[in-house]
């Protein structure tokens, strides 16, 4: 019982602290004003908000003479509710269910081969020029989306850290080369779109994907659904 | 049942879940992650009480939909890699950005031919 709930009393005794209250302070205010610069910007990929708020954020850190470390102790809320987040996203897996049984068993072959192509071409790179061990590991989960992703590298001993910024830069290059892409192999069949931006480029390619049309956004959310349960299973089962 | 009070069974639905699955990783020491076994017993709950969505769905979608700034202090971890990034900037460049295309391009060609199969069948 005591493991169960002992990262919640830190969380809890850091947040209402004085530096606790005011970097989370900081970290909302700016995620805000990131928002609103990225829907200036029409949602460019490339301006994606956590980017945004990271540069600005540890700009803040770096003026204040503040620590990673220590900063990521007295926001530790933020992280603790990725747990939460994560389960969360039963909700969307569960409104694409019906679309999983009208399309059948295709579907799920389409999100497994392109689960299985992602991971292996990048872990592929780092491997040929012998990267840590742990660096190569951290590849496997970069098409899978971020809260799944970081657990996921925990257990295989990869670098949580590196996971989430290798994930949504994954997700931003997607979205932004997937109009050439699509055009380059002649695809223009939107569930083939939309199950190729999920599946590969999670979370931002499935916002991008949501832009081309509402069946390619509902595909997309199917491949980020399912690729992402279906990595974060078997990974740490083949590699733990 | 007011707005809150829905709210409130959300969240509660929620983060038994999490615990459940928390508590089982840690109980029978599985190699999953915890969350994503919260995640498959809420969504097997949903499944058998369809009713319960709509709560789940009122806690879930702030979540859900500013999850983004969940991740700023993993983030910022990365720099403390910046060693290890700056000496595989090639290959890190090559796996994330290359690799991501190609990817991009053969699943969506994939895709096309495994419904293209279906459709001439029918």
């Amino acid at each position: 019982m005591h493991a169960l709930f002992d990262p919640l009393v830190h969380v809890v005794q850091n947040t209402l602290s004085i530096a606790g209250l005011l970097w989370l302070g900081v970290t909302l205010f700016v995620y805000a004003v990131a928002i609103r610069i990225h829907h200036a910007a029409r949602a460019t990929p490339a301006l994606h908000p956590l980017l945004l708020t990271v540069v600005i954020v540890g700009a803040a850190l770096w003026l204040s003479n503040t620590t990673i470390a220590e900063y990521q102790r007295v926001a530790g809320l933020l992280h603790w509710l990725l747990g939460p987040a994560t389960v969360a996203l039963a909700l969307p897996m569960y409104n694409q269910w019906q679309r999983i049984r009208h399309h059948g068993w295709r579907l799920v072959v389409a999100i497994a081969a392109g689960g299985v192509i992602a991971p292996l071409l990048a872990w592929l790179t780092v491997w040929v020029v012998d990267a840590p061990v742990a660096m190569q590991l951290t590849m496997l989960l970069k098409s899978i989306t971020t809260p799944l992703a970081m657990e996921a590298t925990r257990l295989i001993g990869g670098i949580p850290a590196l996971a989430a910024v290798f994930v949504i830069i994954t997700g931003i290059v997607g979205a932004m080369v997937s109009g050439a892409v699509f055009r380059l192999v002649r695809v223009d069949d939107p569930h083939a779109q939309g199950i190729a931006l999920g599946t590969v480029g999670h979370a931002v390619g499935t916002a991008r994907a949501l832009q081309l049309s509402e069946q390619t956004g509902a595909m997309a959310t199917l491949g980020l659904c399912v690729n992402g349960i279906m990595t974060a299973l078997v990974v740490p089962l083949l590699f733990a | 049942m007011g707005r809150a009070g829905t709210w409130l069974t959300g969240w509660i639905a929620i983060l038994a879940c999490y615990y459940a699955g928390k508590a089982l990783v840690i109980g029978l020491a599985l190699p999953l992650p915890p969350a994503l076994l919260g995640l498959l017993l809420l969504l097997a709950g949903l499944m058998l009480r369809s009713s319960s969505s709509r709560a789940v769905a009122q806690a879930a979608s702030p979540l859900l939909k500013h999850m983004s700034v969940l991740f700023v202090p993993a983030v910022m971890g990365v720099g403390m890699y910046a060693a290890p990034i700056r000496e595989y900037a090639l290959s890190l460049f090559i796996a994330i950005v290359v690799t991501t295309a190609v990817s991009l391009g053969l699943t969506a060609w994939v895709t096309s031919r495994i419904l293209a199969s279906r459709l001439g069948k029918s």
